[in-house]
């Protein structure tokens, strides 16, 4: 069963062309990587697929829902994590994720769990702020999976992780539909079962079947 | 709020900027028991106006330097819902900020501080708060935003200025027909509420 289906999306920014004419099939479970260099729209692909932007014209349906028009249905089911870790550096690790909890309408009993998983739990009450970038990382991967979402959506993830970080991406993901951009075709190779290479915002070839390790 | 307990950014700053603009006054105009319920009120405004638009100028500060709107924006809460926390948190603020004015006002202009004054200038935050907020999320991406946020929000705040200042200069007892500034004022705020939070998710998530 096809979790994202897109097709022919385009995203213009004026006269620049980000997206141009992008088709799009993931199935359930499956984890995609999203590769290209700088600038290819790999981001704006990603930020489209997490419902943060509408593409400027093109269908895409998660989990069968329209995703322009059922935004707010999919955020409770999608999980992202932009460029930026989008922390508020006064409060704490666990005070980050409770005010998140809120929004979600997680219980409070959730931040724990998932500082846990991304290995923050002795750093649980030091201000993000005082977080070093791989651990405000992880924070912000803690964030997208506080709601347990079906889909998660990772734009360049290992961005400032620590050698362990591929394996808390392992674990974040398993069991989970992803999409994952990065610029790491090792990592793409670990945590992915397919490929999709964007240039110039068009898809280069035909998605390609990564060699499965995990 | 708990970030601005805790790092104490602004709320200070208010404070100060406040009472000097009230001490600026105080020697700028010569004040004495005939004039000071005719010029207090305008010196509030005044105040209150400039405090208001240094802290909704503040409001999406941390969003925007941290990137944290979208990652709000991106969970099932309504954008109406984020708006009203954040213009409930600014109008917070400005209300500590008017807990310092008033009582200054009082002590450096002797003009009497009675719950008609403090409840006309309560009245005039909420809506002050709600069109700053609206406009400080409007112009928080854009890179003339301190330009911007007075361009747009001033004109919006002049009925609360005039309707307020009527109620306050009544208060005080520097004459003048007040009519029903008050309810005015609730006219006010219940139209730009409403407004506000209808318009409120296309600003935030379009």
């Amino acid at each position: 069963m096809s979790v994202i289906v897109a097709a022919s999306l385009t995203q213009r920014f004026g006269s620049e062309v980000g997206l141009d004419g992008v088709d799009l099939d993931v199935d359930a479970g499956e984890h995609l990587a999203v590769l290209g260099d700088n600038g290819a729209g790999k981001t704006t692909l990603l930020r489209i697929l997490a419902t943060a932007a509408r593409p400027t014209s093109g269908r895409i349906e998660i989990f069968g829902l329209n995703a322009t028009i059922e935004r707010r249905r999919l955020r409770g089911v999608i999980g992202f994590v932009a460029h930026a870790p989008g922390l508020y550096p006064a409060l704490s690790a666990a005070e980050n994720l409770e005010f998140y909890c809120t929004l979600q309408g997680v219980d409070r009993g959730r931040v724990a769990e998932v500082l846990e998983l991304v290995g923050l739990a002795e750093l649980a009450h030091r201000p993000a702020d005082k977080l070093s970038r791989g651990a405000q990382q992880r924070l912000a991967i803690g964030r997208a999976v506080l709601h347990d979402p079906k889909l998660l959506v990772l734009d360049e993830p290992d961005a400032s992780l620590d050698s362990g970080g591929a394996d808390l991406l392992a674990r974040v993901m398993r069991g989970r539909t992803a999409v994952i951009a990065t610029h790491d075709h090792a990592l793409a190779n670990r945590l992915c079962q397919r490929s999709l290479m964007l240039r110039r915002g068009r898809v280069v070839g035909v998605p390609t079947r990564l060699r499965v390790v995990h | 709020m708990r970030s601005e307990w805790r790092t104490r950014e602004l709320v200070p700053a208010l404070a100060q900027f406040v009472v000097l603009a009230l001490v600026i006054a105080n020697f700028g105009f010569q004040i004495d028991s005939r004039n000071a319920p005719a010029i207090a009120p305008g010196v509030l405004w005044m105040a209150l106006v400039f405090a208001g638009l240094v802290a909704f100028g503040r409001a999406f500060a941390a969003e925007r330097e941290q990137s944290s709107l979208e990652a709000m924006l991106m969970t099932p809460a309504s954008p109406a819902a984020i708006f009203a926390g954040k213009a409930l948190a600014a109008a917070l603020l400005l209300v500590l900020c008017e807990a310092v004015l008033l009582p200054a006002l009082a002590l450096f202009f002797s003009v009497p501080l009675s719950l008609e004054v403090v409840s006309a200038v309560l009245l005039a935050t909420v809506g002050m708060a709600v069109l700053g907020c609206l406009f400080a999320a409007m112009v928080a991406r854009v890179r003339a935003r301190e330009l911007l946020l007075p361009l747009l929000t001033l004109p919006l705040w002049i009925p609360f200025i005039v309707f307020g200042g009527q109620a306050v200069q009544v208060a005080m007892g520097g004459g003048g027909g007040a009519g029903n500034a008050s309810g005015l004022l609730i006219d006010l705020d219940i139209l730009f509420v409403v407004l506000t939070s209808l318009v409120a998710r296309f600003v935030l998530d379009d």
